[in-house]
């Protein structure tokens, strides 16, 4: 799977270089030129407001897909309940800041912290199990801690919490864009080092991976931890952005889905796919949002988009999951073997 | 005392409505190995046809279960082979997503032609209930549970007493097979959905009776169903009327723990869920090993 950035033709690559090099110029610098300051300079304004909400956006969900494929995609563990480490460094966050008076930054620390810890605590027990077991068992952490959260009164209980608000879209723009770029570090330095390829090899054949001396319990939790930890910090950042968190808005499932669709539509397994899937993926779902004000339509729209990209082109994605497409008896029979081991 | 029968007595009467959610959700994952994320969602839409017949018709709410089933056996079966069939070998993942994706339209459909606003179907004698000294059995829950025994009872013997049940347990044991001897699959996996759907809408019919419904009411079902499965283990009808009321049963205890409340009701299905998956995978009676 990694083998696949270099089937890209040379001619092609000659030009991606420049261009990635360009749109990425772009990015950084063309927030710079909206702000009032370059305005009373007489600088031409290239963005508004809008485009930094949805680029942020963007950008908080690379950050999502990158930390998702490190589980999902390179350790084959499909998780749908990142979200709750979304939420998790988002509460952290709301709770310093809002209830302890927290300078922001020193807060943000302790995000990705608190994220790690409890993927800690949940990744032994439930790492153990696969397949169906898995998935829904981290559905139901997303949901449950959400539930928690919504019950508990210092935490705001279902009015949410308000943070002092920050106004700086330019910072917050650029911190989810460094956010993005440690995620997309780690996923490509965690497939050049040993950490990576045991990470390969579990979710290739983890009995084998085993036998062959990869510490597979350490492996799967810690790669769990390192997605905590940079959904946490997406999360963290997310807070005082938006500058209110409720269960709605921080323990959406639907967040869920949709990092693991932008993951698998860009290519699972890859370094650059989930970056791929996130960008487009997102602009298509602001599209269809029209600006966010037909949120039934978005989601109609999501859920087609689910339904199209599952069903037409699963040919490109399929490969990574490999043989473990019959669904008989015999394949229920053997994941109940494998979650009792 | 009497405190702790009567919760006993709500937990059995709760656990019978996710015996009636969880029957159709075990079928379709037992045969077909898909967890139906849209699950709660077609339970809903069986609530809005129940509501829908209740308000327009004055229909009573028991009576329009076989509406609910009828319809939601054609949206279930027109589903199944026009979408799922087209993903039904491919990796869980997927089967995921596009479940999820039904979900989602589902839900926003209904939020279009419904609205948020909350719903409710009150029938005369909704109120009422059976009083047993300082135990009270409310009517309408004692029918919904009654229901879910019938539907147990009638899967059962589909499953067992049906040429169709044959057909459709051979393709859950080895899809292959069950083509070489002549099953029609894709017909089969229709019909298997499709009886789930029914299943799914008939439980909605009896939800709407004592139970707020809004377009998202569904999803702790989905949930609930799985928790439910797990619980009692996949491949058995016995196994599902086990792990729902067991299922029901802690719900209700657990709420009424000092320090919980009726909030805490996914997260307890969760943590029960969790439990069960690390002690005993299998469930409480799960046959496969």
């Amino acid at each position: 799977m990694i083998a696949r950035e270099e089937r890209v033709p040379r001619s092609l690559r000659r030009f991606a270089v420049p261009i990635g090099i360009a749109l990425l110029a772009y990015v950084i610098l063309v927030p710079l030129t909206s702000t009032d300051t370059a305005q009373q300079a007489g600088l031409p304004l290239l963005a508004d407001k809008l485009w930094f909400r949805i680029a942020t956006t963007v950008a908080m969900f690379v950050v999502m897909a990158s930390a998702w494929n490190i589980i999902g995609g390179l350790t084959g563990y499909a998780s749908f309940g990142n979200v709750a480490f979304f939420g998790l460094g988002a509460y952290t966050v709301g709770v310093l800041v809002s209830s302890r008076g927290w300078p922001f930054p020193l807060a943000l620390i302790l995000a990705p912290v608190t994220a790690s810890l409890f993927a800690l605590i949940v990744g032994i027990p439930l790492l153990r199990l696969r397949g169906h077991y898995f998935a829904v068992a981290t559905l139901g952490i997303g949901v449950a801690v959400g539930e928690l959260v919504n019950n508990l009164g210092p935490l705001g209980a279902s009015t949410g919490l308000f943070l002092p608000i920050v106004r700086s879209d330019l910072l917050f723009f650029y911190l989810m864009l460094v956010a993005a770029a440690v995620a997309v570090l780690s996923t490509w330095l965690i497939l050049r080092t040993r950490f990576g390829y045991g990470l390969l090899a579990i979710r290739e054949n983890e009995e084998a991976a085993k036998i062959i001396g990869v510490n597979t319990n350490l492996y799967k939790v810690a790669a769990f931890c390192i997605a905590a930890a940079l959904t946490g910090l997406a999360g963290g950042i997310f807070a005082q952005w938006n500058s209110f968190i409720n269960q709605e808005n921080v323990f959406a499932i639907s967040d869920n889905v949709q990092m693991i669709l932008m993951a698998v539509v860009g290519g699972a397994g890859t370094v650059l796919g989930p970056v791929a899937g996130a960008i487009s993926l997102e602009l298509i779902i602001q599209t269809l949002a029209g600006g966010g004000s037909k949120a039934v339509y978005s989601q109609i729209g999501l859920g087609v988009l689910l339904a199209v990209c599952v069903i037409f082109i699963p040919r490109g994605v399929i490969d990574f999951f490999g043989g473990q497409s019959r669904l008989s008896l015999q394949y229920l029979r053997q994941t109940l073997r494998e979650t009792s081991a | 005392m009497s405190q702790f029968t009567q919760q006993v007595i709500l937990g059995l009467l709760l656990g019978g409505v996710y015996v009636a959610v969880a029957l159709g959700f075990s079928l379709v994952w037992g045969i077909l190995n898909i967890v139906n994320l849209a699950h709660g969602a077609l339970v809903i839409v069986g609530s809005y046809i129940t509501w829908d017949l209740f308000t327009r018709w004055h229909i009573d709410p028991f009576l329009s279960l076989p509406i609910d089933a009828l319809v939601l056996f054609v949206i279930g079966y027109a589903l199944q082979r026009g979408v799922i069939n087209r993903v039904i070998r491919a990796p869980l993942l997927f089967t995921f997503l596009l479940t999820f994706g039904i979900n989602l339209i589902i839900v926003s459909l209904l939020l279009l032609i419904f609205t948020a606003d909350f719903r409710s179907v009150t029938p005369s004698y909704s109120g009422n209930g059976l009083h047993l000294g300082s135990v009270t059995i409310p009517y309408i829950r004692f029918g919904g549970l009654v229901v879910a025994f019938l539907l147990a009872g009638a899967l059962w013997a589909i499953l067992n007493r049906t040429r169709i049940g044959a057909a459709i347990l051979a393709v859950g044991a080895d899809r292959d097979a069950a083509q070489l001897v002549g099953i029609d699959l894709r017909h089969m996996y229709a019909l298997t959905f499709g009886i789930g759907a029914a299943f799914a809408g008939v439980a909605g019919g009896i939800i709407s009776t004592f139970q707020s419904i809004t377009p998202t009411a569904g999803d702790p079902y989905t949930l609930q169903a799985f928790a439910v499965v797990i619980l009692g283990g996949l491949g058995r009808v016995s196994a599902t009327v086990l792990g729902g009321l067991t299922f029901g049963l802690i719900e209700i205890l657990g709420q009424s723990a000092p320090g919980l409340g009726s909030g805490y009701a996914n997260a307890i299905a969760f943590v029960v869920l969790v439990i069960v998956l690390v002690v005993r995978p299998r469930g409480l009676l799960g046959r496969l090993a």
